[in-house]
């Protein structure tokens, strides 16, 4: 019986010898040709995103940064919901009066599970493929806050939404430890191929988002404002 | 109904029938051809508007298979710089050299933390070391939590897609299944009620688990992070619940970069569900203090690629990330669906990836699994050019069994024989030529053409028509020509 490391030593030598006949190639990065940085400007970029997100069913909601307290109150209200989950790093103001805080210092799987939705930021969006990263930073919270409530309001701000996914990379100078990237809500096609919503993850996704960079609103065509 | 579904079928290439024989069954069998057939267009379809919507893609194609050789190239390098900084960061490496070593490690692992049950995400390469069978007879209870998964195994099926691995299956026969495994005898066959029977079957088992196990998408040498992605969010439920997870990763599924997602990403998801991202991906490293599992093992499996590394042909097979598009688009797989193919990876990628993993000892005939058209390398995101494999492979094939033994007696080895005597020479080929066109005669129809011929010509007529030999042949006509003219 092998032990670990000779297992490891076996594997090696194999690689070695296998790979020993491969003419030495030119690296593969930086790789040439494809899409890094993308075309648009900075109002239709974010009007991408928000398509995107509105393409997978994600309610979306447009404010300035003085709005933002009146805006998550509001999304919280017609949430119809009373108790929410908190990272702790989440700024206090956004932890609006009137509702539920559950402030997560080490709570249970079980109080997490208890709670009907959670309020978090975002570290990027990028619009191309409507997608929401997260970093889980204090603000964020640790993975199983954004797993176990099925209602989910992600705080994004718009100097955080890129256009292409390289572009996200290029703003990740220091590789994550930890990262999820959420593109739509939890999603099956298993059974004929017929696409349904909600199976394990939150079912539903919303995003509020914050004019920290742009001139103003891009518009308030559909009452965005909420 | 039942019966017509799982026609009991066990996915060991060592002892799986050859493909045609395997085949024909499944092909009268209506009901799976049109559940394979609905799938795979559907998916096709999607797939197809998002490679077009991308003006970049064959630029990604490249930059993909690119970095893909890169770290196949410099696969020792990789590995050993992903194991450094995976352990690093907390994680417990382990080699194992085949699959009986890979479900030891699991098992040590598993038994050690005294867990009497397992989650499980969605992984292939726990398939092909077939691991469940394995955990249960240790005493370990594994529970797939992937919806597909959990079809096939309540319904005792087993894989016939890399990525829809329970497509064959149709609504009400997953009625019938969850019906019958989780006794809701209420449930309709509407998707949406069967998808929330699975979550509510499921939703107690993540919560109370104490381990579990997954494959890898990717693994990245410069970070020694893992990156899975899924669609349902029972991945991100199995890589953050329990106290321990076990990743399974093939060895080649290292890259050099966290850089390289961007390009991995794009390419990944639109060849495999037709999304422009899918719904989550996951990136962990090692253990994350007051995050996830505080137990990480991550096994690194070789069973049979390095073999695969070292020959020049066979070694772009290698680069494959499992989408699947060369089995949605293969004409054949489209007939016959996955379980033909004897492996858990079945279509074009499966007839050159399962021969190679098993060093040609089993699973000859897979080679000769296809048309050749080439719509699988068309829509390979990593370029992988699988009609040039398997036509080195069947090459490998019939050099096998040249040195057999037994080829004295072996009616294909002797006609192959007088076959390359008879093209050697100009007379010989004429006389063949008039000998054939006698020998045929008999069994050529009025309508010029032969339906059936004895012996060794019968593996030809058994699946198409052939034309009878004209009266006269080019030569001969040209030789009367000449002659008639002044």
């Amino acid at each position: 019986m092998n032990s670990p490391s000779s297992a490891q030593m076996v594997i090696l030598d194999r690689v070695r010898a296998a790979i020993a006949g491969i003419p030495a190639e030119p690296d593969a990065h930086p790789h040439p040709g494809y899409i890094r940085r993308g075309e648009l400007d900075r109002h239709a970029c974010l009007e991408l995103m928000i398509e995107r997100l509105r393409e997978y069913n994600a309610d979306v909601v447009e404010c300035m940064p003085p709005d933002l307290p009146d805006c998550i109150e509001a999304t919280l209200r017609a949430s119809a919901h009373r108790t929410f989950l908190a990272p702790p790093g989440l700024p206090s103001d956004w932890r609006v009066s009137g509702f539920n805080w559950k402030i997560d210092t080490h709570l249970s799987y079980a109080e997490i599970e208890a709670c009907d939705g959670v309020v978090t930021a975002a570290f990027a969006g990028i619009a191309d493929s409507g997608t929401i990263v997260l970093h889980h930073s204090a603000a964020e919270g640790r993975r199983v806050l954004t797993l176990l409530p099925d209602w989910h309001l992600c705080i994004l701000r718009t100097s955080q939404v890129v256009e292409t996914l390289p572009e996200y990379f290029d703003r990740c100078p220091q590789p994550p430890a930890l990262a999820t990237y959420i593109s739509g809500p939890s999603a099956t096609a298993d059974i004929e191929m017929t696409r349904i919503k909600g199976v394990h993850g939150p079912r539903f996704l919303n995003v509020l988002l914050v004019h920290d960079d742009a001139p103003g609103l891009r518009s308030t065509r559909n009452g965005d404002l909420g | 109904m039942r019966g017509e579904t799982t026609h009991s079928v066990v996915l060991d290439p060592r002892t799986a029938p050859p493909f045609p024989e395997a085949a024909l069954p499944i092909l009268r069998n209506t009901q799976l051809r049109k559940n394979v057939a609905h799938a795979t267009d559907v998916i096709q379809a999607k797939r197809a508007r998002l490679v077009v919507e991308k003006i970049d893609w064959q630029e990604l194609r490249s930059a993909a298979a690119a970095i893909k050789n890169e770290a196949l190239a410099h696969l020792d390098q990789y590995l050993t710089e992903f194991a450094t900084r995976c352990t690093a960061a907390g994680g417990h490496v382990h080699w194992a050299a085949d699959g009986e070593e890979a479900r030891r490690i699991i098992i040590d692992i598993l038994r050690a933390e005294k867990a009497a049950e397992v989650i499980k995400i969605k992984t292939m390469t726990s398939a092909e070391i077939e691991l469940n069978p394995a955990l249960e007879s240790a005493g370990i209870h594994a529970i797939e939590t992937d919806l597909a998964e959990l079809i096939l195994q309540l319904g005792d099926d087993e894989p016939s897609h890399i990525v829809a691995p329970a497509l064959h299956v149709n609504r009400s026969q997953v009625r019938e299944i969850f019906a019958r495994r989780m006794g809701r005898a209420d449930l309709s066959d509407d998707p949406e009620a069967l998808t929330a029977a699975a979550r509510s079957y499921l939703r107690g088992k993540f919560l109370s688990a104490d381990a579990a196990i997954s494959g890898a998408n990717f693994l990245v040498a410069e970070t020694g992070a893992v990156t899975i992605v899924e669609s349902e969010g029972n991945g991100r439920m199995c890589l953050t619940l329990p106290r321990t997870l076990i990743a399974l990763a093939g060895i080649e599924k290292v890259i050099p970069r966290f850089q390289d997602l961007e390009v991995l990403l794009q390419v990944l998801a639109r060849s495999a569900t037709g999304e422009r991202m899918n719904p989550y991906s996951s990136v962990w490293t090692g253990v994350i203090p007051g995050d996830g599992p505080q137990n990480f093992h991550l096994v690194l499996l070789d069973n049979g690629r390095s073999s695969i590394l070292a020959h020049p042909t066979g070694r772009q097979t290698l680069r494959c990330i499992r989408c699947a598009a060369c089995q949605n688009t293969c004409p054949v797989y489209r007939q016959t669906g996955g379980h033909a193919y004897g492996s858990v990876y079945g279509g074009p990628i499966g007839a050159i990836l399962t021969p190679q993993l098993m060093h040609l000892e089993h699973a000859q005939s897979l080679p000769y699994a296809s048309s050749l058209c080439g719509a699988c390398y068309e829509v390979c995101p990593v370029k992988i050019n699988i009609p040039e494999v398997l036509i080195d492979l069947r090459a490998q094939v019939v050099d096998q069994e040249r040195t057999r033994t037994a080829r004295a007696f072996d009616l294909m080895y002797i006609a192959m024989r007088l076959a390359n005597g008879v093209f050697a020479s100009a007379w010989r080929f004429r006389w063949a030529q008039r000998f054939g066109r006698l020998a045929l005669w008999p069994f050529t129809r009025k309508d010029g053409w032969i339906h059936a011929l004895p012996s060794l010509g019968g593996r030809w007529t058994m699946t198409r028509d052939l034309r009878g030999l004209p009266r006269q042949s080019f030569r001969d006509w040209w030789a009367m020509r000449a002659k008639e003219k002044p």
